[in-house]
């Protein structure tokens, strides 16, 4: 895997409201992400992280500041096609078996076809769908289409991997998992990825580099790097819950400024 | 909407939890009484139907309603005779012909009035209209306008169906998913293969079930055109009948057209939605 990093420098996004006011959502936010690491954005909900994310991937235009992927090919735009995307839902096209799903992203992003069948069987063998690939998605359990979803991110082999909240909607078990499993493949393919979490157990388990977010209008209040390595990383271990305490008196704190401002 | 899908997820989680590929195939035995049962169902409802018919002729004189049987031996004659497959090949041509036109229109149409905003507000007006516009009307402008040809009839055809067709794609259009219209985004997917493979297969639904109107429709029009001076297809046929007060004719031609129009609907429409819907569990509400 090639060195890449994300280079977010003086982010400003407004939104317009219904009475023409602007709405400051992101001031001034700059931050870079781990190289071939697992970076956390941490804050509280409507805070503009799913905004911030949005304007990575260029779904979004920015006011003012840059959004670059740092690579071996140099700096470049995040709209050139380097990006893989993990949503909050799976956002599958249910009409479309498994490996067609991860055919509709290949497509697109206009990899070679004599490359579609070895992809597909690496990244979906990574999930554990491999099994699965010629099932419709309605078929499969909630935690399966997320992984369908994961496996449709990796499968382009992206630069950079962008999850937005990706786990928020499934339950203890199913979630937990997961995590467990998208940690160690994106630590074995050296994935640098953007994960957006507003759960600071989260943040403290899967991010190699935690930027904390403020509230709206989102700044960077804080940026942690990990002490412990990816695997590593037991929910009942010392470290790592010293780790998760640091990371939650820094949020404490944040509030309580927020609080008194 | 938001309900069906919930529906459709808490289902496919039970599948996925009774084991999701057992689930599917296994059941062979269920599945083939539930058909069973489907089939004598709609053959029950048929019967029901001739029933009432047999009754009704015991009270009225044959010249009026003409029993079940002597009917069916019309139409057997019909059938036997020939003449039936030309009759009924040049109507079902007519519908063909101008239900392609009418799909081919408003399935772009319909898809660009959901999606474009100025688009909706310009062609909203013409196409209500339209709806309103009998389709007896339509043929007789056709006819005053292209003279006694196929093109009048193709041209009625279409031109009746086509308000109904594009209604149904413009409102089907409106409630696709975003979500998914922003991960194609996200994924640099072209826009052919938005429209291929995002935003028509959503449409489906909304597509068969204007199908199936605009067909019944269309029907009705061709008719209606025939019986105003063609000198073939059914139309022609049930009017020749109705000139020599033959009830027995008229009704031996509509059941031949009934029966054709059932082998379609059932047949060819029913199996293209079970072919394109089969990625879908389907929605059981009542089970238990």
């Amino acid at each position: 895997m090639d060195m890449a990093y994300v280079h977010v420098d003086g982010a400003v996004k407004f939104f317009s409201r219904e009475d023409g006011a602007g709405m400051l959502v992101l001031d001034h936010v700059s931050f870079d992400t781990k190289e071939n690491g697992v970076t956390c954005l941490l804050g509280p909900s409507g805070c503009g992280k799913s905004t911030l994310l949005n304007a990575i991937s260029g779904l979004e235009r920015l006011e003012q500041g840059r959004v670059e992927v740092v690579s071996d090919h140099g700096r470049a735009t995040t709209l050139s096609p380097q990006l893989g995307y993990v949503f909050q839902d799976p956002r599958l096209l249910n009409w479309k078996r498994v490996e067609d799903n991860l055919i509709f992203a290949l497509k697109g992003m206009e990899v070679p076809q004599a490359e579609w069948k070895e992809r597909i069987h690496k990244y979906l063998g990574m999930v554990g769908l491999l099994e699965f690939r010629k099932q419709y998605p309605l078929y499969l359990s909630g935690g399966m289409r997320q992984r369908v979803g994961l496996a449709r991110g990796l499968v382009i082999e992206p630069e950079v991997l962008l999850m937005d909240e990706p786990f928020s909607k499934l339950d203890q078990f199913t979630a937990r998992k997961l995590r467990e499993d998208t940690l160690a493949i994106c630590a074995r393919l050296r994935q640098t990825a953007l994960l957006v979490t507003h759960d600071v157990e989260e943040a403290a388990y899967m991010g190699d580099r935690i930027v904390i977010l403020s509230a709206r209008p989102a700044h960077v209040a804080e940026i942690l790097d990990n002490p412990l390595p990816p695997l590593e990383r037991e929910l009942d271990d010392f470290g790592f819950i010293e780790f998760k305490k640091r990371l939650l008196q820094s949020v404490l704190k944040l509030m309580e400024e927020e609080v008194r401002a | 909407m938001a309900q069906q899908q919930k529906t459709l997820s808490v289902q496919a989680e039970a599948a996925a939890g009774a084991g999701s590929l057992g689930a599917l195939s296994g059941a062979g035995g269920d599945r083939a009484r539930e058909a069973a049962m489907e089939i004598g169902l709609r053959v029950g409802s048929i019967a029901t139907l001739i029933l009432i018919w047999w009754a009704l002729s015991l009270f009225f004189p044959p010249t009026l309603i003409p029993r079940p049987w002597d009917t069916f031996a019309e139409v057997a004659e019909i059938v036997s005779t020939g003449n039936f497959f030309a009759e009924m090949g040049a109507t079902l041509r007519r519908v063909a012909v101008g239900f392609a036109i009418a799909m081919v229109l408003s399935v772009p149409l319909g898809i660009l009035m959901g999606t474009l905003r100025s688009l909706e507000s310009f062609f909203e007006p013409p196409v209500i209209l339209g709806l309103t516009m009998p389709g007896l009307i339509w043929a007789v402008l056709m006819i005053m306008f292209f003279g006694l040809n196929e093109t009048s009839a193709y041209a009625a055809v279409a031109v009746t169906i086509f308000p109904m067709l594009a209604i149904s794609i413009w409102q089907g259009t409106k409630s696709i998913d975003k979500d998914l219209i922003d991960m194609s985004k996200a994924f640099h997917a072209r826009p052919w293969s938005k429209v291929v493979d995002v935003i028509l297969p959503q449409l489906v639904s909304h597509i068969l079930a204007a199908v199936r109107y605009g067909l019944g429709l269309a029907w009705k029009v061709v008719v209606v055109v025939e019986m105003f001076g063609f000198s073939n297809g059914v139309g022609y046929q049930v009017v020749r009948g109705f000139n020599v007060f033959s009830m027995k004719t008229v009704l031996a031609w509509t059941i031949t057209f009934l029966v054709v129009m059932i082998v379609i609907e059932f047949g060819i429409i029913g199996w293209l939605e079970r072919v394109v819907t089969q990625w879908r569990p389907r929605v059981e509400a009542w089970r238990r």
